[in-house]
């Protein structure tokens, strides 16, 4: 304890200014010394004193000659590499515009990514949160769900060790209230009250222990509460509403128990509202609905089910008693259910699951959609590396200087690295310019997988500028690193002697297989772009096997169908009017089953209730017997038609056989077949299957869910308006939800034309790169070759002769990249891009060759440009001083 | 006058220097600012302040002799230079002017 700590000195010696050292040295010892004698805590605090010297003034400079003195060479650096670049101002602008387009997309990645990792990860219980999935057989096709039923929620809270909370939710509730400024409508979650013990949404208002525990209990949102109360307070107020979500109808007389915040864009469950599920249990009008729901284990299709694990349990203990709790169940059953738990983190990222409560954007698109970004950015990386190298010639003399001044190999690697880094900085500076300019179309980009949900905002934090700038350097570095390594391992020797030893095209087959891959990426892209917006097209375009030209679709919501109904009849631009439960070729389907009258044969199908006027309407062709022939009887079996592979599926013989047949619909009701119809298109195109399809004529009217009205060509937008204002007559409490049939098939086709502007985006993109890195070898090429051309001029060699000689290299390459390109694109698209469609666009010759003869064009005008300028000149100027 | 100010550790510090006359050096000062002001003075802060007046050239400072106390370290004694004594002494009177500007009932004499 007499002298002062060792390793404090030593750090004083390395920061102070030396020539202070000694004296101040000197009095932090006297100090310590008097310090003891008065038995002060001298050591701390001499340790004190020294962190209190550590400041400007004491501080040795870092400029200092002897030390540290690559600070000044750091300086150095950064002058000649600024200098470099303003001195080939062609060079580092298409350095800079090539970085700059593939930094723009990484951006946009960098920023998606971390959106995507922010979901959910409010939820303060987000490591323990778990949410029950089901597996389920039917027909040897396993199906994954991430619903699951209230029964194993059930179970799993009585019977489950280790489990905290059970929260159990189902959807379903959408309602239209009536104010005194519009139409409010109300969509949200029945939920146990657990509610807001495993989500930490915010109650603003409100007890969250009991604000869900009472039937008719109703949470409305914060911007919900204010539509429809204003500024005054919700607590209490009643709320009568009429939900018809979920194919059912009941009255809630709900009480407001709680407002909440709004859920937050990365939220992956999005709500206006929850009600307590105990007002669920009150019946409902409607199919569906069934007392036993609770403890029916196949009740899987509606309730969604999250645990809060405690912090000791492991997911697979849960998951073991689960599969205990369902062995019962499903040792009799002829669709055995396993439950699973899935993490809160998955929630939004896993796409094998066919149902889903919120927006999804699956792992394998990112996982898509970083490969591409990379390959930009590679492709942009490789533009510089290109250049650098076949310019290192150049630059050879000023790494020859510093080789004799002293510099060492690490130092100009260094030099090199900065440079690129500088230049990449740069880059990122036009390329956040570009991400603004392109943010706004991303974002509108259709994204059916959300659900309808903004899933991304875009916004620039603090945060991320700090990972952009890292971004900047890695690539910077990845960009120079060959470059840099080429220039400092030449020796001053070399050089200065023998010149001609460094080869002007170092690692040429390495460059040529890089510009190569360039160019086959871009006739790739071209490709994809080319071959998606065909499928898109032909989707749209394709005969469903009906018409739907004219079709206004209208949501049937309150009661007074036939009322308007008739009124759209007697309407002179309405040409017809029809109902039906399910829009065929929209992408859902309701699913039956069917069992022939012997009950023999029975099979799944999808069924859709319509009424008699639905096939005129639509124009389907009839093949066999007739439509319904007048409206449902008592008593009478109900009518059904039916589509060929249904007449197959249940072995009725020929289609004409199967007219006046008799089947068993829901395995009970007597149904007749009436008419068979040619197979047509029932869910989408993209749905590998051709499924049996009944369409049956239901007795009660509730089960109607679309109107149909077909209207006259002309003047569709005044038809549109009139139609709007006669609903409104006739029924005020319920918004008019109308749209073009067409339209809402196209709808369905929106992940291909999302596909396709992705794609068509990033080939643009990938031409641009490759055409600035094709534009700055074409300019370097012809000039290092200025001279030869010059002689071959004299000697009299003609244009055609000279153009030859400077492109051949380049086409050859294309076509090479081209050879690569076609075969491996045509295997991508057909096999995962478009896997899903069971008719195909047909694809010609001249579709295959497109990306070829677009990149062979741009390269041709690229490298001509550069060609002329070499060849118009006028030799003797060339050679004329040597 | 004018341009040259004076800080108020600054002019402590000279003071402090002047005071001392032939003996000013690190710990001294601190030990008499200490023992006359009663204030805490880190060997940072007086450092600092020291060099900062050196280079205005209101300081000089001289290297002295090793001796065997301080581990051998040699002092850095600092004097004023004549542009120093004549900043001091602007500055006292600038206070001078100051106080006898102040009207007497301030203070309630």
């Amino acid at each position: 304890m007499s002298s002062p700590p060792k390793y404090i000195l030593k750090f004083f010696h390395w920061f102070c200014d030396p020539d202070y050292v000694e004296d101040i040295e000197g009095d932090l010892l006297e100090r310590f010394e008097k310090r003891k004698e008065n038995g002060e805590s001298a050591r701390w605090l001499y340790m004190i004193d020294v962190l209190k010297l550590f400041r400007p003034g004491i501080i040795r400079s870092f400029e200092g000659p002897k030390n540290l003195n690559t600070y000044g060479m750091f300086r150095n650096y950064l002058k000649t590499s600024i200098r470099n670049l303003r001195k080939n101002v062609l060079f580092s602008t298409i350095n800079t515009v090539g970085l700059a387009i593939g930094m723009s997309v990484g951006i946009l990645m960098i920023l998606l990514i971390s959106e995507l990792k922010s979901y959910d990860q409010f939820h303060e219980k987000k490591n323990k949160i778990y949410r029950v999935t089901t597996d389920s057989k039917i027909r040897d096709s396993e199906r994954h769900l991430t619903s699951a039923s209230y029964f194993v929620g059930d179970q799993i809270k009585e019977q489950v060790p280790g489990v905290e909370q059970v929260l159990i939710m189902r959807p379903g509730m959408s309602a239209d209230l009536v104010t005194k400024t519009g139409v409010v409508s109300l969509s949200g979650y029945y939920t146990t009250p657990s509610f807001f013990d495993v989500f930490s949404f915010e109650l603003l208002k409100g007890n969250p222990q009991t604000a869900l525990s009472d039937p008719n209990n109703v949470v409305l949102t914060e911007t919900v509460a204010k539509k429809l109360f204003g500024d005054e307070d919700p607590i209490g107020k009643t709320l009568d509403l009429e939900s018809t979500g979920g194919w059912q109808k009941r009255s809630i007389n709900g009480l407001i128990t709680g407002v909440v915040e709004d859920p937050p864009i990365n939220s992956h469950i999005q709500f206006e509202s929850l009600i307590s599920f105990s007002t669920y249990d009150i019946p409902a009008i409607g199919h569906g609905w069934k007392s036993d729901y609770k403890v029916r284990p196949i009740d899987y299709q509606q309730n969604f089910v999250y645990l809060v694990l405690g912090d000791q349990t492991r997911k697979e203990e849960v998951e073991s008693v689960i599969s205990e709790i369902m062995a019962e169940y499903n040792s009799t059953a002829k669709e055995p259910i396993t439950h699973l738990l899935q993490p809160l983190d998955e929630f939004v990222t896993s796409d094998s699951y066919v149902n889903r409560t919120g927006p999804m954007f699956s792992e394998q698109r990112i996982h898509v959609m970083v490969g591409l970004t990379i390959i930009v950015l590679l492709s942009a990386c490789f533009n510089y590396t290109n250049l650098s190298l076949a310019r290192s010639l150049r630059r050879s003399k000023e790494v020859g200087i510093r080789k004799v001044a002293g510099a060492t190999h690490s130092q100009l690697f260094s030099q090199f690295i900065i440079e690129a880094i500088l230049l990449s900085l740069m880059a990122l500076v036009v390329g956040l310019g570009l991400f603004f300019f392109i943010k706004p179309g991303f974002l509108s980009l259709p994204n059916p997988s959300a659900q309808g949900h903004q899933m991304f905002t875009l916004n620039i934090r603090s945060v991320h500028l700090l990972s952009f700038v890292a971004f900047a350097i890695g690539l910077g570095t990845l960009a120079g690193l060959s470059p840099a390594l080429f220039l400092s391992r030449l020796t001053a020797k070399i050089i200065f002697y023998d010149a001609s030893k460094i080869k002007l095209f170092t690692g040429v087959s390495f460059r040529r297989l890089l510009t190569i891959f360039q160019f086959a990426l871009s006739i790739g892209l071209i490709m994809c772009a080319l071959f998606v917006h065909k499928q898109y097209q032909f989707a749209l375009n394709y005969d469903h096997g009906y018409t739907t030209e004219n079709i206004v679709n209208i949501k049937i919501k309150g009661d007074n169908v036939d009322l308007l109904e008739n009124a759209y009849a007697n309407m002179p631009e309405v040409i017809a009017t029809s109902k039906s439960s399910m829009i065929l070729g929209v992408g859902s389907a309701q699913l039956g089953l069917v069992t022939s009258e012997d009950k023999n044969v029975r099979t799944m199908l999808l069924q859709n209730y319509v009424d008699e006027k639905y096939f005129e309407m639509h124009d389907f062709k009839i093949i066999a017997g007739t439509g319904f022939v007048g409206s449902a009887k008592e008593n009478a079996p109900k009518q059904i038609v039916v589509n060929e592979a249904l007449v197959k599926a249940l072995d009725l013989g020929t289609n004409e056989e199967a007219i006046g047949k008799i089947v068993l619909y829901r395995g009970r009701t007597r149904v007749q077949i009436v008419g068979v119809i040619k197979d047509f298109v029932n869910i989408a195109l993209n749905v590998n299957d051709q499924d049996a399809y009944v369409f049956v004529q239901p007795t009660r009217k509730e089960q109607f869910m679309t109107l149909g009205v077909k209207i006259k060509n002309d003047q569709l937008i005044k038809t549109i308006k009139k139609l709007a204002e006669t609903y409104g007559e006739i029924d005020p409490n319920h918004p008019f939800e109308a749209e073009f049939y067409n339209d809402q098939i196209a709808t369905i086709y929106q992940p291909q034309k999302t596909t396709y502007t992705i794609t068509a985006f990033l080939a643009f993109l990938a031409i641009s790169i490759s055409t600035l890195g094709l534009l700055g070898m074409a300019v370097f090429t012809t000039e290092s070759r200025m001279k030869e051309i010059s002689i071959r001029k004299v000697l009299g060699a003609s244009m055609k002769n000279l153009s030859l000689l400077l492109s051949r290299s380049f086409l050859v390459m294309i076509i090479v990249a081209g050879l690569i390109a076609i075969p491996v694109t045509r295997y991508i698209v057909d096999d995962l891009l478009l896997n899903d469609f069971l008719y195909r666009a047909k694809i010609s010759a001249l579709d295959m060759l497109s990306g070829l003869l677009i990149v062979l064009l741009i390269g041709v005008m690229t490298i001509g440009w550069q060609i002329r300028e070499a060849t118009i000149q006028n030799p003797a100027d060339l050679l004329r001083d040597e | 006058m004018g341009k040259h100010h004076l800080g108020e550790f600054e002019e402590v510090v000279m003071l402090t220097v002047a005071i001392l006359t032939n003996d000013a050096y690190g710990f001294s000062i601190i030990e008499e600012m200490e023992k006359r002001l009663n204030r805490k003075v880190s060997i940072g802060a007086l450092q600092t302040v020291l060099r900062r007046l050196e280079k205005k050239g209101y300081l000089n400072s001289e290297l002295g002799e090793s001796t065997s106390v301080r581990g051998g370290k040699r002092k850095r004694f600092f004097t004023l230079t004549s542009s120093g004594k004549k900043v001091l002494e602007e500055t006292k009177e600038q206070r001078m002017g100051l106080w006898s500007a102040v009207p007497e009932f301030v203070f309630g004499k």
